[in-house]
């Protein structure tokens, strides 16, 4: 198994750099990042068996396969309260990947497998910057595959669900304020890797032709890393306080509960809107509990204090004709994180997505789909009560992306 | 394809810029930075880790404040600049303190300061005329003496003639803005001789010193910042060593104990663990062996020889097998005849009256240094940092225990510019504390 995640985690993904609230990254289908991220509701390819498992069994085509990749460019700048001097997170290039497939082997039934990366963060503050003792650099990935199955009942009602194997590793550094005798910072790095099983579920419901109802609750999923490696780089004389060591820690995924509802007009025109609902309050605070414990070292409590959120979104396409489909949409992000548990590590603040979207059908059932998002975030001034670490923030998102779709 | 990838450059190309947010912009307020002097003694000079070398004088508080003034107008800060990073030499100079291993009395070797040795700057003067005027050392009524600078090697450095007044220096320099940080040594030259050294100064000496002070400072209207005197509990050169720090380690050794007391008629009782040190008791009704354990409260000072107390002072010597009480000078006591705590107390509380008053009337901002040490004292935490003020481990006060370490100095230079804005109606940016070392491990 663990080799199994190496091997997952090495090749099929690269980090993503959360750009949504938090740390949740909504980057699935480029079909749907076109219409404004939504899904719920919709059933037009095999992302369904994400979006909502319960809409799959409404995809027509037997065999449906898709996948893609966004090419995600973060900048967060940062102003320290009443200190001359700005921070720029270095440019972090990030390839957040899907692929999910689908199968009919009844007409009411579907069943599939979704891969993708709905949680992840990666930034590097630089290993000198004046918030270095509470975070230098940060990697998470969390990859998920999701086999599924979708049951139709009638063409008013279907239902779905799927495992989520979730596969997750970490890694961060951050500066200790324990000097040498150049005076050059001490360090610790925390290296870890885990896994956990969560679930999703839907139903969609199609009263009148065209018009879609879709509600889908994807679970909490803990990810637990009982044994991270925690490795010190300290003066001499201080080496008895930190001695490398097994740590224990734990972040929750949190759950999220998506409503959506579209509405087809002549098989032209779509326009939907979801309303998704993230439990973040899950993320109260990060403990690491250290093994070995020590003077120096015992069991911290990070509290992180996040807030449930709703995200409202918007989204149409227009069918042009049968080889070229346009996309537009936008939603409004509000961050789970209260003003005074800001913290560099996550530096989320209140975001307005823009997204644009095409899909060229050079023949039947084949797609090229790109898709364009622009996340602008809303300036926020915080402060990290617990380390006293105050500033303002604000990041810009730039997600072009590129997928493939076929389906017959 | 042509078009595709003209759009995907563009892409780049926008992923280029970064998100804008307004940068401060300093403002001088109703406050001229444009010549900026500062006054005081060792804390204001820079001495640290006790002696004044290069890097600690670099990181003075008016040093980072000039620094800071000089994002809004503020013009150069010279300083009487030492080069050595161990000091200047001269007769009685104490050397540079370091963190590095000593051997406790069980012959384990742990952490401690000792000396710092290298070669230092020969004690002559700089030549050129300074805008910072800390002298280590210097009590409120020295820098009214004429000829200060023969008595004051620290003065000698920097007096434009050694006939002079300190107060003499100022007019010349015609400042805009002043810092004043005095009158510490007023009663800490009493307080870390353990009351027996030096006195303190009189309030009816402190008030007209200081009064004189402000006023050559102010002249016709200078705009300045007065910071007053930290409680001596709040220094680690006082608190370190508990009055109970006898910690006697076996049972036998108790009992030993406990029957030489008997043996030598003294009422103590001890006990497995911390015990309270033997003191002088000259108030004592008996005979021989004038001693009494110590009080809670009592202060047992940084600079006890940890020698001698491995050799049982504080105690019973081992040597002599008698009692052997802490000699006076290594500790501050609160008895009938004498209570030295109560007389550093009452007169830090009368300086800071003084100050206060001196800040109100002249119109000048003031910095609480006593509440700030204070705050410290019961924890701090500033961009992550923890801190607070105890020796070594709390990562503020440098090796003398008296001292701010540079990371402190920078902290205490924020409080300045704290009063500062709120007086004058500045915004001068604080200094990023983080760039400043704390103490340094081997």
């Amino acid at each position: 198994m663990r080799k199994f995640t190496a091997l997952l985690l090495g090749i099929c993904l690269a980090a993503s750099t959360a750009f949504g609230g938090g740390y949740q990254v909504s980057l699935h289908s480029m079909r749907n990042i076109g219409m404004g991220l939504i899904g719920t509701s919709l059933t037009y390819d095999a992302s369904s068996f994400f979006y909502n498992p319960g809409a799959a069994a409404f995809v027509q085509d037997r065999f449906s396969i898709s996948g893609g990749v966004s090419l995600l460019m973060a900048r967060t700048t940062f102003q320290p309260k009443d200190v001359m001097g700005q921070y720029n997170i270095e440019n972090l290039l990030n390839t957040p990947l899907y692929f999910y497939f689908g199968f009919k082997p009844f007409e009411d039934l579907s069943i599939g497998l979704a891969v993708n990366t709905p949680y992840g963060n990666k930034l590097s503050w630089g290993d000198e910057w004046q918030g270095r003792y509470l975070i230098q650099d940060l990697a998470f990935k969390a990859i998920t595959v999701q086999p599924s199955f979708s049951y139709k009942i009638k063409d008013v009602f279907s239902f779905g669900m799927g495992l989520v194997l979730t596969f997750g590793n970490v890694e961060l550094n951050k500066a200790l304020p324990i000097e040498g005798q150049s005076g050059v910072d001490g360090k610790v790095n925390i290296k870890g890797s885990t896994y956990n099983v969560g679930f999703n579920g839907g139903i969609l419901v199609r009263p009148v032709k065209g018009l879609n109802i879709g509600v889908d609750y994807r679970s909490k999923v803990n990810m637990v890393v009982d044994e991270a490696d925690a490795t010190f780089t300290v003066p001499v004389s201080m080496q008895f306080n930190f001695p490398d060591q097994k740590v224990a820690t734990s972040l929750p995924l949190p759950a999220n509960l998506d409503f959506g509802i579209s509405y087809e007009i002549k098989e032209k025109l779509l326009i939907g809107i979801n309303l998704c609902y993230v439990f973040w309050s899950a993320y109260d605070s990060l403990v690491f509990d250290f093994k070995t414990k020590t003077a120096a070292l015992d069991k911290t409590c990070a509290p992180a204090m996040y807030e449930n959120k709703l995200i409202p979104r918007i989204g149409a396409q227009y069918k042009v004709n049968d080889i070229v489909t346009v996309r537009l949409g936008g939603y409004y992000d509000p961050t789970p994180v209260p003003d005074d548990h800001l913290n560099p590590q996550t530096p989320s603040m209140n975001q307005i997505g823009l997204t644009a979207g095409l899909s060229v059908f050079p023949f039947k059932g084949f797609s090229i789909d790109a898709a364009f998002l622009y996340v602008m975030g809303l300036e926020k001034e915080g402060t990290y009560s617990p380390e006293n670490f105050s500033g303002t923030y604000k990041t810009n998102v730039y997600i072009p992306g590129i997928g493939l779709s076929y389906s017959f | 394809m042509k078009k595709l990838l003209y759009i995907l450059f563009s892409f780049v190309i926008l992923a280029g810029c970064e998100p804008k947010i307004d940068e401060l912009s300093p403002n001088k307020g109703s406050a001229d930075f444009s010549r900026f002097v500062s006054v005081g003694n060792s804390m204001v000079a820079g001495l640290t880790d006790g002696a004044l070398y290069f890097s600690a004088q670099q990181n003075s508080i008016p040093n980072l404040l000039a620094q800071q003034f000089q994002l809004a107008g503020g013009g150069a800060f010279v300083q009487p600049v030492v080069k050595s990073e161990f000091g200047v030499e001269f007769p009685g100079s104490m050397p540079r303190l370091k963190l590095g291993y000593v051997t406790d009395c069980t012959g384990a070797p742990s952490l401690g300061p000792v000396p710092d040795l290298g070669p230092r700057d020969p004690l002559q003067p700089v030549g050129y005329q300074v805008n910072n005027l800390g002298i280590p050392g210097a009590k409120s009524f020295h820098l009214l003496v004429p000829g200060y600078a023969l008595l004051n090697p620290y003065y000698f450095r920097f007096a434009t003639d050694p006939n002079n007044m300190v107060i003499q220096e100022i007019p010349p320099l015609n400042s805009t803005f002043f810092a004043l940080w005095l009158g510490s040594n007023d009663v800490l030259g009493y307080a870390i001789s353990g009351g027996v050294g030096d006195t303190i100064t009189g309030q009816a000496t402190f008030g007209p010193a200081m009064g004189g002070i402000v006023q050559s400072l102010v002249g016709t209207g200078t705009k300045g910042v007065i910071a007053n005197i930290p409680d001596i509990h709040d220094i680690p050169f006082f608190t370190t060593i508990p009055y109970n720090g006898m910690v006697l380690p076996s049972q036998d050794i108790v009992d030993q104990v406990n029957f030489a007391m008997g043996h030598f008629g003294l009422p103590y009782t001890y006990q497995l663990g911390p015990n309270p040190f033997l003191v002088a008791d000259p108030t004592s009704s008996r005979p021989v062996y004038k001693v009494r354990q110590m009080k809670p409260g009592e202060l047992v000072l940084l600079t006890v020889p940890q020698d001698s107390l491995c050799l049982g002072m504080g105690l019973i010597s081992s040597i002599t097998l008698t009692p052997w009480p802490l000699p006076d000078q290594f500790v501050l006591t609160q008895d009938e005849i004498k209570d030295e705590i109560t007389n550093i107390e009452t007169a830090i509380a009368g300086y800071n009256v003084i100050i206060t008053g001196l800040a109100q009337t002249n119109g000048l901002a003031l910095v609480d240094m006593n509440t700030k040490l204070k705050e410290l004292e019961s924890g701090l935490v500033w961009d992550g940092i923890h801190m607070n003020a105890n020796f070594v481990t709390g990562g503020v006060f440098s090796l003398d225990g008296i001292h701010l370490n540079s990371r402190g100095n920078a902290i205490a230079a924020n409080y300045f510019i704290e009063s500062i804005n709120a007086e004058y109606g500045s915004t001068i940016p604080f200094v990023d504390i983080t760039k400043y070392q704390g103490v340094l491990f081997p």
